[in-house]
């Protein structure tokens, strides 16, 4: 057997090699971190599934994962749902990372019943192009009802949850701790993905809104004497 | 020429409470006799025309309610309206309705179909109908009332037809049936055997009128029925109720009844109150926004749910009554051949203006929202809260947290530094910013006017902070957003 037979062999799409990620499985939409796609398979966040951020971050960059996404998806023609976020999100700060602004959709709610229910809606409702949620204290009997929802609306749907969840059972196709690593950087364990395990974590430096790090500044001083 | 007679049995029951499920026997009464009464009272022993007192002896349950002429024809009125949508030739009768439908037979694939689907309509709505077809009006009713279900297509056939059924269908008023019936005549054909002079003889010209009719030997005009351009039904529960199936249950039956008249109509509505009637206590009324008009009874439903689930009613519910006043002329929309297509930029308008709404309904109207920007520098007043898809575009500033407080919080000074959880360290240079002291701040803890030097802050855990510092006395330090 030839080398090309055997390359033409192993590409076929009915056989699969224990150290692949799965490769046919659903569409995906790319992260905008290359790093990141390289480890998901697909090469980004399913479509059609539902991912999990894991976190206990608060000013790290998480949020700022996901923005490539939400601003490619805002291009589209339909809403980006942001249900329950923490904050009131930044509409200068989202319009700089290339988000369409008037098309997002804030929603706020409550309890863990009402948020998945608004979820549920947006994903349904057809007017929606990304879905995006911040859930605590959730039983899985609702995420469950969330991934029914989102597989047939067929849209990307990330969900934020505290990272001591991370213990507890989920249906999501996709589940990302993300944790604070050296600074601007985060650190992504990827602790389900279709296929084969991933046993490294991913370093992504997000250095959110900071073009001028500290060693910069002390570069720029004798600049600033010499201007002086 | 078709005509198809539908009578609504046991009408004056049927018009108050359409259909709904219910434990209790009932009864309508009219000077204190029973005129209307449902199977449960029936096997009780109530009959028609029994006096109120024995009907109560018989059966102490049943549940009576006075009759109502005017609650009957306002449901006659919707049972038209959902009829329209098989015909335009739509006649009133006092406890039914004549459909001419010959020109709609066809659209409908045969008679069979045409009823199928009028049943199931009429059914949405909480009517039940038995019915029969003939050439003209008034035998269709004859039949529908004696032998429901007959259909009879020529004029040849209506003599044989109209024969066997007794002399009551033909509703010649109680005082000339009873003279007849005297006389030993007993159905519609012993009538038409007689000699006209001797039926005059017995006061009962008006009975072979009626006759020459139905059998198409004297012209019979009907009015038709136009539908009046709004909508406003009612319906009452049986006993007074609490539970939400319940209340969605009957408020289906006029969601679906005006549906079918707004579809026929070519119409929508965008708005519509939903008013739930109570004994004692004012009525809680519901409003009930689609954003585009529609006449989608599941949608108009399921608003009704989230607005129930929201509010608690402060007590049972006894009536329910629709109102849409203001009708929107909605053309007919062509699908492609093969029926499905990309969804159009309006059904995706209306894919989010239902789902606003829907939001709406359950959480709050303040709690759907868009963001706007505003053209101000001070970031707390740099973005309001905007109807969704109506918001301002926003141009992006670098250096900006992508989650703001809502307002900005004060922050701990420990040796000069400001403090979080532990030191913050700032990070490049200051960004000034000065605005607002054009604003009057009369009323409100934070003066108006922004004099404040802004810096990105790494905190213990090394997370990012934008933070600012008062350009002038007392020099606090505050916390605004988060680069997350």
């Amino acid at each position: 057997m030839s080398a090309s037979s055997l390359h033409t062999l192993l590409h076929r799409p009915d056989v699969w090699r224990a150290n692949d990620t799965a490769v046919d499985t659903c569409p995906t939409v790319s992260t905008g971190h290359p790093a990141l796609d390289a480890e998901l398979p697909g090469g980004g966040w399913p479509i059609g599934d539902m991912s999990e951020v894991l976190t206990d971050c608060c000013g790290h960059g998480e949020v700022s994962l996901l923005l490539p996404m939400l601003a490619q998806a805002s291009q589209a023609d339909g809403w980006v749902a942001w249900v329950a976020p923490p904050w009131y999100p930044n509409v200068s700060a989202l319009a700089a990372a290339g988000l369409c602004t008037p098309r997002m959709l804030v929603i706020q709610a409550v309890s863990a019943g009402e948020r998945v229910w608004a979820l549920r809606h947006a994903l349904n409702s057809g007017a929606c192009s990304a879905v995006t949620g911040w859930l605590d204290r959730v039983d899985t009997a609702l995420l469950r009802r969330l991934q029914l929802a989102v597989r047939e609306a067929a849209l990307p749907l990330v969900l934020f949850r505290p990272a001591s969840d991370a213990h507890m059972a989920s249906p999501a196709a996709l589940r990302l701790q993300v944790s604070v690593a050296a600074e601007g950087e985060v650190r992504v364990d990827i602790l389900k993905r279709r296929g084969r395990p991933a046993n490294r974590p991913v370093h992504l430096g997000t250095r959110p809104g900071i073009p001028v790090r500290r060693a910069d500044i002390l570069r720029r001083r004798p600049a600033l004497a010499l201007v002086g | 020429m078709l005509w198809l007679a539908l009578v609504f049995p046991e009408w004056p029951l049927q018009a108050r409470f359409r259909a709904q499920a219910h434990t209790q026997p009932l009864a309508v009464a009219a000077k204190q006799r029973v005129v209307a009464l449902d199977a449960a009272a029936l096997a009780q022993g109530v009959r028609h025309g029994q006096r109120m007192a024995d009907a109560l002896a018989l059966a102490p349950e049943l549940l009576t309610r006075p009759r109502d002429s005017a609650v009957e024809a306002s449901a006659l009125k919707d049972a038209a309206g959902c009829a329209l949508h098989f015909t335009p030739h739509v006649a009133l009768e006092t406890d039914g309705l004549l459909l001419e439908i010959a020109g709609s037979i066809r659209l409908f694939g045969g008679l069979d179909g045409l009823l199928r689907v009028l049943r199931s309509a009429l059914a949405a709505a909480g009517f039940h109908a038995l019915s029969a077809c003939a050439p003209t009006p008034r035998a269709a009713r004859w039949l529908a009332l004696g032998t429901p279900g007959r259909t009879i297509g020529s004029p040849g056939a209506l003599p044989a037809a109209l024969n066997a059924l007794p002399l009551e269908v033909t509703e010649a008023g109680e005082a000339r049936l009873a003279t007849l019936r005297e006389a030993g005549l007993r159905s519609v054909g012993d009538a038409m055997k007689l000699p006209r002079d001797a039926l005059a003889l017995r006061d009962a010209q008006a009975l072979r009128r009626l006759i020459d009719q139905a059998l198409g030997q004297t012209a019979d005009p009907r009015p038709f029925f136009s539908l009046p351009p709004e909508i406003d039904s009612r319906l009452e529960l049986p006993v007074p109720r609490h539970d939400v199936d319940v209340l969605l249950f009957a408020a289906s039956r006029l969601f679906n009844s005006a549906c079918t008249q707004l579809a026929a109509a070519y119409a929508g509505i965008a708005e519509c109150q939903l008013e739930l009637q109570h004994e004692h206590t004012a009525p809680t009324r519901l409003v009930l926004r689609t954003g585009t008009p529609t006449h989608d009874a599941r949608l108009l439903a399921s608003l009704t749910r989230e607005h129930l689930a929201r509010i608690t009613l402060p007590e049972a519910v006894t009536a329910l009554r629709l109102r849409a006043p203001d009708w929107i002329e909605q053309p007919g929309r062509s699908r492609d051949l093969f029926g499905t297509q990309a969804p159009s930029p309006q059904d995706r308008q209306e894919a989010r203006d239902v789902l606003v709404e829907r939001l709406r309904a359950r959480l709050g109207h303040d709690a759907v929202y868009g963001l706007s920007a505003r053209g101000d520098h001070r970031p707390e007043r740099a973005q309001q809260r905007d109807e969704p898809g109506r918001a301002q575009p926003a141009t992006g500033k670098p250096q900006r947290p992508l989650w703001l407080l809502p307002e900005p919080e004060l922050l701990a000074e420990r040796d000069g530094q400001p403090w979080r959880n532990g030191p913050l360290h700032c990070l490049g240079r200051a960004e000034r910013i000065e605005a607002g002291w054009w604003d009057d701040a009369a009323g409100s803890d934070h003066p108006a006017e922004a004099l404040r030097d802004y810096y990105i802050a790494v905190g213990p855990r090394q997370e990012k902070l934008w933070i600012y510092r008062e350009h002038r006395a007392p020099y606090r330090w505050y916390l605004q957003g988060l680069f997350a």
